[in-house]
């Protein structure tokens, strides 16, 4: 199976960054990576390490200071302006300030590589426009004017208008900065939905872990001194993201993909009961600072149940009762010490 | 699901309607104002009069007076609106900024760096008299040449200053040094040559001759026929140069078109009527408003039709019509774009930086 999914995009030992004159400018050590038909790939690195420059130097906008990208196995540089933007359409952080236009003629402008010079929209084009704006959901906005939409809205839009572009390959730049949290998550379900259904590559990039490592087919990862291609997972297991965060507070747990604060390790608690009150107790002690053992220790917290509608604290010395977690946590963040 | 389609095609429908009553209507204006820019003049002359120098065949005074003056007058009046609007337009879209206009960010002030040369540098015994056939076409090379040195400039400019008021300021400044070089040229120049350029800098659209307005007519000619060639193009800039790239436009070609075209544009008019201003930076705000779009398709023949109506209606009221003195074309021009442009800015407020 694997060999059979097509290489739509790839680049090998490509050089990206600016050249002034002849002095050439290189951001990072030559980057191979390839991107399959209908995958979603999540780029990932730090900020300012480059991701920008190569999600533009592999849709043309910038030149490669060496190195090779090729569309459908047919080199970057010998396609004109306009049949690469058949294959491949953009979508960067710059934000649009047009007044006056309309969500179909910010839409209808993913229709320039299909129209002649004139650029007048006849029906073909027309069913095109109309069919990306209802597939973005955003039929109901289409006479809005894009000055006047939220943010998530304008986004959608933008999609829209990379879809009437009818590329195969979609090319997004932080697609979710900037939005609300029901927004990346509608951005992201319709992403999803593309590269399913419709079959686009979508490459992206982000700053968020999770997000990344829940959506994506595929991550491409830029470290220092290399890019790492990959299932999300198979990084994961490799070890790839250890280096990401060494010089941060923050701990990359490889075990379930999640973050937290490296802090002191104030002691081992146990904790009594099951379900989701017990995984939402645990949440709360490791906030505080404490982990939670395996075996029944002193001290020990028995969540509230049928007999008992509190929290119980047990230590050795004594015993207390709290009605809510956040009273629980007060009383074991109040000991400096491990004592309890 | 069908009654929704149905709704949807009236209504597209209806929004081409209503933007070709609004061409009907601005058309019609403008047939109107250039009759009406026949009709009045310092000398008072009777409606039938000036309908029989168009039929009858002996030249009277007033025939003299309607062929001679008038006419080319308002048809300069109409080339000259028609020129500044729409290189208005094309500078406002490919710098994105919704000030930028010939005359603000120094483009007039280039040209007229140009004709000072040609004026006062060169042309040692030419005046602008004397300047016939070729003479004419060099004034407006150097016009054009000038024109499109600020074009670049500002473009170098643009691309490392992305702040809207910023280039603004910096359109102001390289306005007062050229204006700086032309004084000294003048300073070095000889009395004749002096005077020829100080009327040139008066700017009126009543002073050129046949063979000017000819040069004007081919040159504002090419200049809108590249506009319309280029309204595809200018719709991919709207959203600025990294996106007109992603979806196929060939941003360099394009740039080449549009900077000369522009500098044509705004080159040619002050070659021949000297700076004349808001014209360029008002009426494509006016035209926005009226059609609601900003598909060039549409503002662009919009332009040309507004851009001819408000300038021949400048020239009327500099005609200060039932008297028998005479503004000022600039003045008017000015009084009339400044409001718009006031609008604008207080408008933009809301919107931060929006054209």
């Amino acid at each position: 199976m694997m060999q059979n999914l097509q290489k739509i995009l790839t680049f090998d030992s490509l050089k990206i960054g600016y050249a002034s004159g002849r002095q050439k400018n290189i951001l990072l050590p030559p980057l191979s990576a390839s991107a399959g038909r209908g995958e979603l790939i999540a780029l990932i690195g730090k900020n300012g390490i480059g991701k920008s420059t190569l999600l533009r130097t592999i849709t043309g906008l910038q030149e490669p200071l060496g190195g090779e990208i090729s569309y459908n196995g047919r080199n970057i540089l010998e396609y004109s302006r306009m049949e690469l933007a058949r294959e491949v359409g953009y979508i960067s952080t710059e934000s649009i300030k047009v007044s006056n236009m309309s969500v179909y003629d910010l839409v209808a402008l993913g229709r320039f590589p299909h129209t002649n010079w004139t650029g007048i929209i006849d029906s073909g084009n027309h069913n095109s426009i109309m069919d990306a704006i209802e597939k973005t959901g955003m039929s109901a906005l289409k006479n809005r004017l894009v000055s006047e939409l939220s943010d998530g809205e304008r986004q959608r839009a933008m999609i829209a208008r990379i879809l009437a572009q009818d590329t195969d390959i979609m090319i997004m730049d932080e697609p979710t900065a900037f939005l609300d949290i029901g927004s990346k998550y509608e951005i992201l379900h319709l992403m999803h939905l593309l590269a399913r259904e419709s079959e686009k590559t979508i490459i992206f990039s982000t700053h968020d872990l999770n997000i990344a490592m829940s959506q994506s087919d595929k991550i491409w990862l830029i470290l220092d001194n290399k890019l790492i291609e990959g299932a999300p997972e198979d990084l994961m297991i490799d070890g790839a993201f250890d280096h990401l965060f060494d010089s941060s507070p923050v701990q990359f747990n490889t075990d379930d993909g999640t973050f937290s604060f490296r802090t002191d390790d104030r002691g081992t608690i146990f904790v009594e009961g099951d379900g989701k009150l017990r995984n939402w107790t645990i949440k709360a002690i490791n906030r505080a600072g404490f982990s939670v053992s395996e075996n029944k220790t002193i001290p020990f917290i028995t969540i509230p149940s049928a007999a008992n509608s509190n929290w119980q604290l047990t230590t050795e010395s004594n015993s207390a009762a709290f009605q809510s977690i956040y009273e629980l946590v007060n009383r074991l963040r109040r000991d400096e010490k491990r004592p309890i | 699901m069908k009654t929704e389609e149905h709704k949807e095609r009236a209504g597209t429908f209806s929004s081409g309607n209503q933007n070709w009553i609004i061409f009907l209507i601005l058309f019609l204006l403008l047939i109107t104002f250039l009759i009406m820019d026949l009709f009045f003049g310092s000398v008072s002359i009777k409606a039938s009069e000036v309908i029989k120098a168009f039929f009858s065949d002996n030249e009277s005074n007033f025939g003299t007076i309607i062929l001679k003056f008038r006419l080319p007058k308002a048809i300069t009046a109409l080339l000259v609106g028609i020129a500044l609007s729409l290189s208005g337009l094309q500078m406002q879209t490919i710098f994105r900024n919704p000030m930028a206009g010939p005359d603000v960010l120094g483009l007039s002030s280039g040209a007229s760096l140009g004709v000072a040369f040609v004026i006062l540098g060169f042309s040692g015994n030419l005046s602008p008299d004397s300047l016939r056939g070729l003479g004419n076409w060099i004034l407006v090379v150097a016009s054009w040449a000038g024109a499109g040195a600020v074009m670049l400039l500002i473009m170098f400019i643009s691309t490392r200053v992305k702040d809207i008021m910023t280039i603004l300021i910096l359109g102001i400044m390289l306005s007062s040094g050229i204006s700086a070089i032309v004084t000294i040229m003048q300073y070095f120049s000889n009395e004749t040559m002096l005077k020829a350029y100080v009327i040139w800098t008066m700017g009126s659209l009543g002073n050129l001759t046949a063979g000017q307005l000819n040069v004007l007519l081919i040159c504002v000619s090419v200049g809108v026929l590249l506009s319309l060639l280029s309204s595809k193009m200018l719709n991919a800039l709207l959203l600025g140069e990294n996106y007109a790239g992603s979806i196929g436009l060939n941003v360099r070609f394009a740039r080449i078109v549009i900077f000369s075209c522009t500098s044509i544009l705004a080159g040619s008019v002050t070659a021949f009527c000297g700076p004349i201003g808001f014209i360029g930076i008002a009426v494509p705000h006016i035209v926005r408003i009226l059609f609601k779009t900003s598909d060039h398709k549409v503002l662009i023949p919009g332009t040309i039709l507004a851009g001819g109506t408000v300038m021949l209606a400048s020239d009327i009221i500099s005609q200060l019509p039932g008297s028998e003195s005479v503004l000022p074309v600039n003045a008017v021009t000015s009084l009339i774009g400044i409001p718009v442009v006031i609008w604008v800015i207080i408008r933009n407020r809301k919107y931060s930086g929006l054209f």
